[in-house]
């Protein structure tokens, strides 16, 4: 996280990104869509758990939040501007966090995780039980929308996916990362950092603990909602298995396994799972055994995820003496020091 | 009166099968502080082998009063998958909580395919065994002696749990492993082999808890993940970590969950949650937690 | 279970190489590339079993077909794809469509899916047919003039054709009605259809409890308690996952269904979990479109249940026969096109006119296809007996009921409410 990332790698990744509609079948396209809408989304969700320290195993509510938000707003009140859709699901985010936040952000540890699955399993009950409003199972449609004003009226669905959504997708991921970047290396990114790896000091020093979790609590609630906003419209259906637990288990998977203690790792790590995914549905039926074996491994062997193993194959080549162990973990992972605020006994 | 008996009844067996899940839940995290989202495919995997450890046994021809011991002896057999598990999870032990969390979601993944692979996708379940016992019949009211046996294996597993961790030697290492791990270490406790008996302990309350259900339901894939959310349930309700938290919250969502059923069945799923959230509102350590803050 | 992708297009070049007897085609195009077909079916979660019944019942139908002579000459090979979640499921079928470029695709269960992937389908101009999901908020919606897309019949098809039975055999013989149903639009529904029916034939009914179990839920022994309280006199319940066998059981040991009007319209879906010991006789028993012990059955039918049971050890339900005859219609459809375009394989415009009202001998019974892409098929339900060679229950041959769906569900563009409230129902 200290190190900036060089610069030229991701300025080459971007090319790359961009390069897909042109390059690639527009299968390709249309299935990284998905993709910045959890990398937007994973980018919120890891200022809370990489730099706050804050597992959220509920995280998925805010991604439903979202395309809800989508559903109501361009679907039920017919406002098919993108724009005033990412904004209403933003506010939708804050609104929705504001409270939630003040009540769980005294927790933290396996509290904080337990607590936003709970609620994350009332939203998901919520959206079933009131059908009417609801739709229940079957969920909302997300109809199609304007981007920037312009109709695309040559393009159906699939081609706008493809093409003018892409690039929507991916200037705002880049718009997304850039916010993030400063938010983190603002003096609140230096605060929830300091919270994360000792709480009780920082509390000593005058920081004040519950108001800047709340803070980052809400951030990645509108990151989530924003993320959910394209998978809806994308999906064309705002659902509640996009709520369900396990949908919430793939996003800390996704996070996990580009690494959460790097700056990149999340959207790394949506890039990998989006792709890894789609390569072993076709080879297996038994896909999730192997997603989940693989998740397994990367917990034990690759702490810091892929963005880890990069970092260390990067400078095992630059210079061979300083070479890491194969397993080392993040400072703030290792035993004794404070691991990303889950310790018990630092709940202020 | 006897209506009232029989919601009654269903609400305290739906209780009796929820607790000896979400106990196992309790003395894992207790112990080792591990929150164990496998402990649905433990509840699983007992129910899929209790059906087929029973099925072979009648066929080999025992008698049908058999029925609870070899279900017992099922979940007991399935509780070999507790070992291994615990020492892949022994690798990340120093790490944080997130990466035990993980390791656990990724047991869930698996156990899920590996389920499906064993068994298949469709739903199974054991012929009408359930009244091999009998039932009670007075007027309206009746219930199945079977159900009555499990809330009594129940009552009789916490009973049991509780006798340990009192008054056992073992159970009071256990408990000072789980007051104070590095303390009991430095002071000569086996910690690891601690470890190992409650994990292994953890998996056999989910696997007979599996099993026991079996005679009155169906094993199907999806189980494990929906049993995980209501043991969630009982457990923030009663208070991580504690043993009399899961048998009050187990009592609580299995009565309000037949409550609501006759009143407003609307209700059902969003009570639960509802009793959760107003539960961490007014004491957010849980009925039976210690204080988190 | 042993259907995976890979062995099922080794199974299927299998008998491909060894069939003997080529179609008319074959000569002309005997070197052609195959008919690729993409399926999209649930493996797992609560609709895996019919999903596999759905699979099973293409693999043999592929099998029978290419032993044919594949369709218009060419051999059938299969992509076989998951069916998960809406988002999930646009990717799989993009996939079928943009990367393996199949010519069909076949498949869907899920009503949700269904509904987020029938815009992708006319936008991706692929054609494709449903086997299910029909349920109706999803058919009264926003695609009334889908061309590529070809859906099943409405969900609620067997509801209507088990209330009408109800109302045609039971009526007087019951007031006091409770409902117990999964808690999503298909049992919602169902629920509501039965309650609009009583209401149009003017039967006086009291709802005196309605349970809403979410479906997947294992334990319903309070539910049962529930209902018992309510004492009722007719209980309608459209349960059809595992907790239909889950909820007769518990219901049986708490006397709950002995001696009162059972309305099952989607038992068949666990038939053969349905055991004699906790399933009474009597009780209204609907197979959707597909009976597997139906004696007025096709020998075709009856071939096919006999390989089910032969090969996969169990008895098919209704999603076999959605699969079978989503697979006929285009084998059909596009024979008939390129028999009347004089071509060897035609457009797919050709095969989507060739589809609208083209009819097909399915597993089931008759099916056919209206003019809005909506499936007409032959429904199967009747009463339950304990007279078989089976330990579950199944139909009391003298008591079947066949109906045929263009009376049972609405017509192109109406709203399915109001036209339970006017239509001409023949009881």
């Amino acid at each position: 996280m200290r190190r900036a990332p060089s610069v030229i790698l991701i300025v080459a990744a971007v090319v790359a990104l961009g390069l897909v509609p042109v390059l690639a079948p527009p299968f390709y396209a249309n299935l990284l869509v998905p993709f910045y809408g959890y990398a937007i989304a994973l980018l919120g969700f890891n200022l809370l758990f990489g730099y706050g320290g804050l597992l959220s195993f509920g995280h998925a509510m805010f991604l439903g939040l979202g395309a809800y938000g989508a559903a109501v707003i361009a679907g039920v009140w017919g406002i098919k501007e993108f724009e005033i859709v990412l904004i209403g699901a933003a506010l939708a985010g804050l609104v929705v966090a504001l409270p939630l936040g003040w009540l769980v952000v005294r927790y933290t540890g396996i509290f904080f995780g337990m607590l936003t699955l709970a609620f994350g399993m009332l939203t998901h009950s919520v959206l079933f039980k009131f059908y009417h409003l609801t739709g229940g199972d079957s969920g909302m449609r997300v109809p199609r929308m304007r981007l920037l004003g312009l109709e695309f009226a040559a393009y159906n669905k699939i081609e706008l996916m493809a093409g003018p959504f892409y690039y929507y997708c991916l200037a705002l991921m880049l718009i997304a990362a850039f916010l993030m970047w400063r938010i983190v290396h603002s003096p609140f990114g230096l605060h929830l950092r300091s919270l994360r790896d000792n709480a009780q000091k920082a509390l000593y020093l005058g920081v004040r603990v519950h108001q800047f979790r709340l803070a980052a609590f809400v951030i990645s609630a509108i990151y989530g909602a924003i993320g959910g906003a394209i998978l809806g419209f994308r999906t064309g259906l705002a659902d509640p298995e996009l709520v369900y637990w396990t949908h919430s288990g793939h996003l800390v998977f996704m996070t996990v396994l580009g690494g959460f203690s790097s700056f990149l790792g999340p959207i790394i790590g949506a890039l990998a799972l989006t792709l890894l995914q789609d390569q072993l549905q076709s080879y297996t039926q038994y896909w999730r055994f192997v997603l989940g074996a693989i998740l397994a491994l990367v917990v034990i062997f690759l702490p810091r995820g892929l963005a880890g193993l990069a970092a260390d194959v990067g400078s095992f080549l630059s210079s061979p003496r300083r070479r890491p162990g194969p397993v080392q973990l993040p400072e703030h992972s290792q035993p004794g020091v404070l691991g990303p605020g889950l310790r018990r006994d630092d709940v202020a | 009166m006897s209506a009232f008996g029989n919601i009654l009844l269903g609400g305290i067996f739906h209780a009796a099968v929820l607790f000896l899940v979400a106990a196992g839940l309790q003395l894992v995290f207790g112990v080792q502080k591990i929150v164990n989202l496998a402990c649905g495919s433990f509840y699983a995997l007992g129910a899929y082998f209790g059906i087929t450890f029973v099925t072979l046994a009648l066929k080999a021809g025992m008698p049908q009063w058999t029925l609870l011991p070899l279900l017992l002896v099922a979940g007991a057999v399935m509780a070999v998958v507790g070992p291994p598990i615990e020492r892949i999870l022994r690798t990340v032990y120093d790490r944080d909580e997130s990466f035990q969390l993980l390791l656990t979601f990724a047991m869930v993944l698996m156990f899920q395919d590996i389920i499906r692979f064993l068994w298949g996708a469709n739903p199974t379940s054991l012929d009408n065994v359930q009244l091999v016992y009998g039932k009670i019949v007075a007027g309206d009211f009746i219930v199945p002696v079977y159900n009555l046996l499990v809330i009594a294996a129940a009552i009789g597993a916490a009973a049991l749990i509780g006798l340990f961790l009192q008054r056992t030697n073992y159970g009071r290492l256990l408990r000072a492993t789980a007051e104070n791990r590095t303390m009991a270490e430095a002071l000569g406790v086996n910690v690891r082999g601690i470890y190992a008996a409650v994990f292994t302990l953890g998996t056999l309350l989910g696997t007979v808890g599996g099993a026991l259900v079996v005679p009155t339901a169906a094993a199907s894939l999806d189980m494990a993940v929906e049993v995980v959310i209501e043991a969630f349930a009982v457990v923030v309700i009663g208070g991580l970590g504690s043993m009399a938290g899961a048998l009050a919250g187990s009592l609580l969502v299995g009565l309000i969950r037949a409550g609501s059923l006759v009143f407003y069945p609307e209700f059902e799923i969003l009570a639960i949650y509802l009793i959760v959230i107003g539960v961490l509102l007014l004491k957010p350590s849980g009925l039976f937690g210690k204080p988190a803050a | 279970m042993k259907l995976s992708r890979r062995t099922v297009l080794k199974s299927i070049a299998a008998t491909g190489a060894a069939a003997t007897s080529p179609g008319v085609f074959a000569p002309a195009i005997a070197q052609a590339k195959p008919c690729r077909l993409g399926i999209l079916a649930p493996r797992t979660g609560i609709a895996a079993s019919p999903g596999i019944s759905g699979l099973r019942a293409t693999e043999w139908a592929v099998e029978r077909f290419n032993a044919g002579g594949g369709i218009a000459g060419r051999k059938i090979e299969l992509v076989i794809e998951e069916e998960t979640s809406p988002k999930d499921t646009i990717e799989r079928f993009q996939k079928l469509v943009q990367q393996d470029k199949v010519d069909c695709v076949l498949g869907i269960i899920s009503t949700g899916v269904a509904l987020a992937l029938g815009p992708v389908v006319e936008e991706s101009r692929a054609l494709t047919i449903f086997w299910d999901g029909t349920t109706q908020d999803g058919v009264e919606e926003k695609l009334p003039n889908a061309r590529y897309l070809f859906k099943s019949t409405d969900n609620e098809c067997e509801a209507v054709m088990s209330s009408l039975l109800a109302i045609k055999h039971w009526k007087g013989q019951f007031k006091r009605i409770a409902g117990i149903n999964p808690d999503y639009s298909y049992g919602r529904n169902n629920m509501a259809a039965f309650i609009a029916l009583l209401k149009r034939f003017n039967i006086e009914h009291e709802v005196v409890t309605e349970q809403w179990p979410k479906v997947g839920t294992m334990e319903l022994t309070s539910n049962v308690a529930a209902l018992k309280a309510a004492k009722p006199d007719l209980i309608f319940s459209s349960l059809l996952f595992a907790d239909l066998p889950v909820f007769m059981k518990q219901a049986a040991a708490a006397e709950l269904t002995k001696g009162i009007k059972l309305v099952f319209p989607a038992a068949g879906f666990q038939h053969t979990l349905m055991k004699k010991d906790f399933t009474p006789e009597g009780m209204l028993f609907g197979h959707n479109t597909l009976y597997f012990d139906n004696p007025n059955a096709t020998p075709m039918a009856k071939e096919f249940v006999a390989w089910y049971a032969d090969k996969q050890k169990d008895y098919p339900n209704w999603e076999a026969d959605r699969a079978y005859f989503a697979l006929a219609s285009y084998k059909a459809a596009v024979e008939a096109a390129a028999k009347a375009k004089g071509s060897a394989w035609p457009s797919n415009d050709d095969v989507i006119d060739a589809m609208v009202g083209l009819s097909v001998e399915s597993l089931g019974g008759k099916g056919s296809w209206r003019k809005d892409h909506i499936a007409d098929q032959t429904f199967v339900q009747g009463f339950s007996t304990h007279n078989n060679k089976y330990d579950f229950v199944t139909l009391d041959p003298a008591r079947i009921e066949t109906m045929y769906s263009a009376d049972l569900q609405k017509p192109a563009g109406a709203n399915f409410w109001e036209w339970l409230k006017t239509a001409q129902f023949k009881i």
